[in-house]
């Protein structure tokens, strides 16, 4: 992302006219972004202040905060075990997801990216799925993976005489369910894709036509010239995929209850011995089911650093991969 | 045009460029041929990829009009026969749908007009003014918006309880006045873009800075507005965790909450479940069918910039 702020500014004309724009600009620039600002600061920042002060507390519905240090991370890190549970398959879900998001939709994108008639009609049909996110999807795939024969998953695999799998409540095999959580992203690679179009549509057709002279086959083509090039776009599109994937809350929360539906008094949101424990749901169920604020804070304080550790991971690729145009000149 | 150059190419009738002609058109057809041929891989994978990833919807229409028995019938009965639309009566009545969506529409309206219009402002103002502090700010505003959910929920609820906003539409409404960084970073690219000597030359004419926005800048940015009004609703559309945390009563149930809790002591309601899923997947559809024109370039600016 380019922050291109004085770029788009003209200088302003002479006169007596600056003198009064001056003066007025500053008030007038504070008080049209004042919405945001006061937003930011009482929605934004001061929260999150508390959330890292909350994070050092004892608070519950009983208690009010009092402070004991680091004893909730303490507590997280060595002795818990669904934290442990939620964690493994958070590597496991996010990386296989973030694998689905750039790999499925990079390829589409490059299916994609020529002219031929339906390609609109293509492109709409999967991106359309992107937007529908949410409760009702995971509810569709609740039903999509039920057990037995009548469930569209299991037909599917039975045309490969692959005999029905119990994906969400067989209690041998749990990490099914995982499956089944990670299976779901294959709807949604239309989002990336269209940002994958995107960023091909900026790579100029010149390095093609150089490329193919030079006798380049596809694959070769690919490689060195569509990656590199591509490259901010495909770091970009990871960070979003990753921060996304960790945020993942409503299809597990649906997923976990066996019953495929949540009762104002049910037990678990996280699933049979805790097996499709995502951070969020841990968060929530921490946080509104059992009422402990404090830790549910330090949860939430843990989660953000592993977010931003990844992100900036990702970021410093930039520079092992990162190409620019006068690069390959 | 076309046929103008196709005429003008064709004046010089000799005969060594007709064979040189020939022998391009033959070159042509034959690189049509194998992209033709390539073009028939691609719409193959393209299509049992589209198949694949409609069929779900499509077993979701058909199963949303079945009985139970046709539901859990194996294999699966693709056209239930007889038709069960009673299950969508069902669930506008007996399910209460008709008054979720009747939330969901309210507060998503709601979220349109006030995320907007709040959005538009701000973007206005470091768009086209200078001050200091503009350019930190600005990062602090897309900073913003790579800090997960979950650090704001928790003391946001405390603050909410204490004001005694549980159960009702104003912890999810309110935050909704200062804008949202997302939208403000879309308009303000798109403002940068317009030109700024209509600006100019409206303030000579005596125009203040509120009604250069309203009458200027604003009706140039219908795309943008669009899918930033899009966006809004969506998001208001499918918020679950807001809803689940702040609303408890039945009345003020959304329609992911309706769907969450959707369940019937007396009788197996996947149909009827079904039924209501598809209500609340038809919404976005139409949605983006009616400002589709607009998102898909709005999706590239907002991810590519």
């Amino acid at each position: 992302m380019i922050i291109s702020t004085s770029k788009g500014d003209a200088p302003l004309p002479p006169s007596r006219l600056r003198a009064w724009l001056r003066r007025n600009e500053t008030l007038k620039g504070y008080l049209y972004i004042s919405p945001w600002l006061i937003g930011f600061l009482v929605f934004g920042l001061s929260p999150i202040i508390q959330t890292f002060y909350y994070s050092l507390t004892k608070f519950n519905l009983f208690n009010d905060p009092t402070f004991i240090g680091l004893k909730n991370f303490q507590d997280i890190l060595t002795r818990d075990p669904i934290f442990v549970q939620a964690c493994f398959n958070m590597v496991i879900y996010v990386i296989c997801s973030t694998i689905i998001s750039i790999g499925g939709g990079l390829g589409l994108a490059l299916l994609l990216n020529r002219k031929f008639p339906g390609n609109h009609f293509f492109r709409t049909v999967l991106y359309i799925p992107s937007l529908l996110v949410g409760v009702a999807i995971a509810k569709l795939f609740r039903a999509i993976f039920q057990a037995g024969g009548n469930g569209l998953a299991n037909e599917f695999l039975s045309l490969f005489h692959i005999a029905p799998i119990n994906w969400l409540g067989d209690y041998n095999r749990t990490w099914m369910g995982l499956v089944a959580l990670i299976a779901v992203n294959l709807w949604f690679i239309g989002g990336t894709m269209l940002i994958f179009l995107a960023g091909l549509k900026g790579i100029s057709e010149t390095y093609y036509e150089a490329a193919r002279i030079d006798g380049g086959n596809r694959w070769n083509i690919f490689w060195s010239i569509t990656v590199p090039l591509l490259s901010p776009v495909i770091i970009f599109n990871t960070i979003i995929a990753i921060i996304g994937h960790i945020q993942v809350f409503e299809t597990p929360l649906v997923f976990a209850s066996a019953q495929g539906t949540v009762s104002s008094n049910y037990s678990n949101p996280l699933g049979y011995h805790n097996s499709l424990a995502v951070f969020l749901t841990y968060i929530y169920r921490r946080a509104f089911i059992s009422n402990d604020y404090g830790y549910a804070s330090a949860l939430s304080v843990i989660v953000f650093a592993i977010t931003l550790i990844l992100a900036l991971i990702v970021l410093m690729t930039i520079r092992f991969s990162h190409y620019s145009e006068e690069d390959l000149s | 045009m076309n046929t103008q150059q196709a005429l003008g190419s064709a004046k010089p009738n000799t005969v060594e460029l007709n064979i040189m002609k020939e022998q391009q058109q033959q070159k042509r057809q034959r690189g049509l041929v194998l992209q033709r041929f390539s073009n028939i891989w691609t719409y193959i994978i393209l299509i049992i990829i589209c198949l694949f990833i409609l069929f779900p919807f499509l077993w979701l229409i058909s199963s949303s009009l079945k009985n139970e028995f046709q539901y859990f019938a194996i294999p699966i009965q693709w056209f239930p026969n007889p038709i069960q639309w009673s299950n969508y009566v069902e669930v506008f009545t007996q399910y209460n749908f008709a008054h979720y969506i009747a939330n969901s529409v309210w507060l998503a309206v709601y979220a349109v007009v006030a995320s907007t219009f709040s959005s538009a402002l701000v973007a206005y103002g470091f768009a086209r003014f200078r001050f200091r502090g503009r350019t930190p700010l600005f990062i602090v505003l897309l900073a913003t918006m790579m800090i997960p959910q979950q650090m704001y929920t928790i003391p946001l609820y405390i603050i909410f309880r204490n004001l005694g906003w549980i159960d009702t539409f104003l912890p999810i409404m309110v935050p909704q006045l200062f804008g949202s960084a997302f939208n403000i970073f879309l308009f303000r690219q798109f403002f940068i873009g317009l030109p700024r000597e209509i600006d100019e030359a409206a303030r000579i004419d005596g125009c203040g800075s509120f009604r250069i926005f309203w009458n200027m800048i604003l009706p140039q940015s219908r795309p943008v507005i669009i899918v930033v009004a899009v966006f809004a609703f969506l998001a208001s559309w499918r918020d679950t965790l807001g809803p689940l945390i702040y609303l408890s009563s039945d009345t003020n149930r959304t329609v992911p909450l309706g769907l969450l809790f959707f369940t019937s002591p007396f009788k197996a309601v996947d149909p009827q479940l079904m039924a209501a899923t598809l209500v609340a997947l038809v919404v976005p559809v139409v949605l983006y069918a009616l400002g589709q024109r607009y998102i898909d370039s709005g999706v590239a600016i907002a991810e590519v910039k």
